[in-house]
């Protein structure tokens, strides 16, 4: 039975949707997918009834700063600040190093906390959502 | 970039302590080994004491001063996602110096070397190599050896090993 431990994931990003590159100094990644539950219980029914409605995903990358520049990791920590967002960027959250074991989708940076703490690596927090479909290659 | 070289990492926090206490020399080409020479003859130059460092055979003189320092490096962890390239860890490790001065003759000149061991590593980045706010001089009792008066000044650093 294969197990896999964190450091095999990896992230990769473009802003332009085109050809993602991989975010160096990544430490962690997670992602929820979540379905609108629409009720359809029948008048006079004992138990509810339910059926699903709408995906949408969301999620965090937690990315220690390098001080990097002109590369994708700079414009992922960046993009929460971009005056128009055409929610466009290409995603591909990685679970293992082989690069088969994949979540793909398109989607845009909501926020980023940048923060610096005494005696302990800056991290910068970018969270996201999707726009369309989600691809679990799993 | 390559995985970190300890040795190295050893040599350049032990050369900055050697530095400090044996001035005498501008550079030391071995650390594996104790050099100093207590001058109190020459007036213009820095007091230096002998410095004793990991598995270095050393009998001090009684009621002498002499600086020990052990160096330890303690957990490793990931610091990046990825495989075996492009990716970084974190070192750290542990700076343990012992500072024995004559029993009897009261604190101040140990705490004076204190402040010196102190002062070389506080809050500095060398090579790489960041060092935390040192902890002490802190009393040692009883003193191992016995027969001397010892206080010890310890701290954390940390180095980045890119992969």
């Amino acid at each position: 039975m294969a197990f896999f431990r964190g450091e095999q994931g990896s992230v990769k990003f473009d802003d332009a949707g085109v050809s993602a590159a991989a975010i160096t100094s990544t430490r962690s990644w997670s992602m929820t997918v979540e379905k609108d539950v629409l009720e359809t219980t029948s008048l006079g029914a004992t138990y509810k009834a339910n059926v699903g409605g709408l995906i949408a995903g969301s999620g965090t990358v937690e990315v220690l700063y390098t001080a990097s520049s002109s590369d994708e990791t700079n414009v992922f920590i960046e993009a929460a600040n971009t005056a128009t967002d055409a929610g466009i960027a290409s995603f591909e959250l990685f679970l293992d190093t082989t690069g088969t074991k994949k979540i793909t989708f398109v989607g845009l940076i909501t926020s980023a906390e940048y923060s610096a703490t005494v005696g302990e690596l800056e991290v910068i927090t970018c969270n996201f959502v999707t726009s369309g479909a989600i691809i679990l290659s799993i | 970039m390559a995985a970190a070289n300890l040795n190295t990492i050893r040599a350049t926090i032990e050369q900055l302590l050697a530095n400090e206490f044996n001035s005498l020399f501008d550079s030391i080409p071995s650390i594996d080994a104790i050099v100093s020479i207590d001058d109190s003859n020459d007036p213009g130059l820095p007091t230096v004491y002998p410095v004793v460092f990991n598995n270095v055979p050393y009998a001090p003189t009684p009621n002498s001063t002499w600086v020990q320092c052990q160096l330890n490096f303690g957990n490793n962890n990931y610091l990046t996602m990825g495989g075996t390239t492009g990716v970084s860890n974190s070192i750290i490790g542990i700076i343990l110096v012992n500072i024995f001065t004559p029993k009897g003759a009261g604190a101040g000149a140990n705490f004076t070397i204190g402040k010196r061991v102190r002062d070389v590593y506080n809050r500095s980045k060398v090579s790489g190599v960041i060092f935390d706010a040192p902890t002490g001089p802190e009393v040692m009792a009883p003193p191992s050896p016995e027969g001397y008066f010892q206080t010890q000044v310890r701290l954390t650093f940390e180095t980045f090993e890119d992969l």
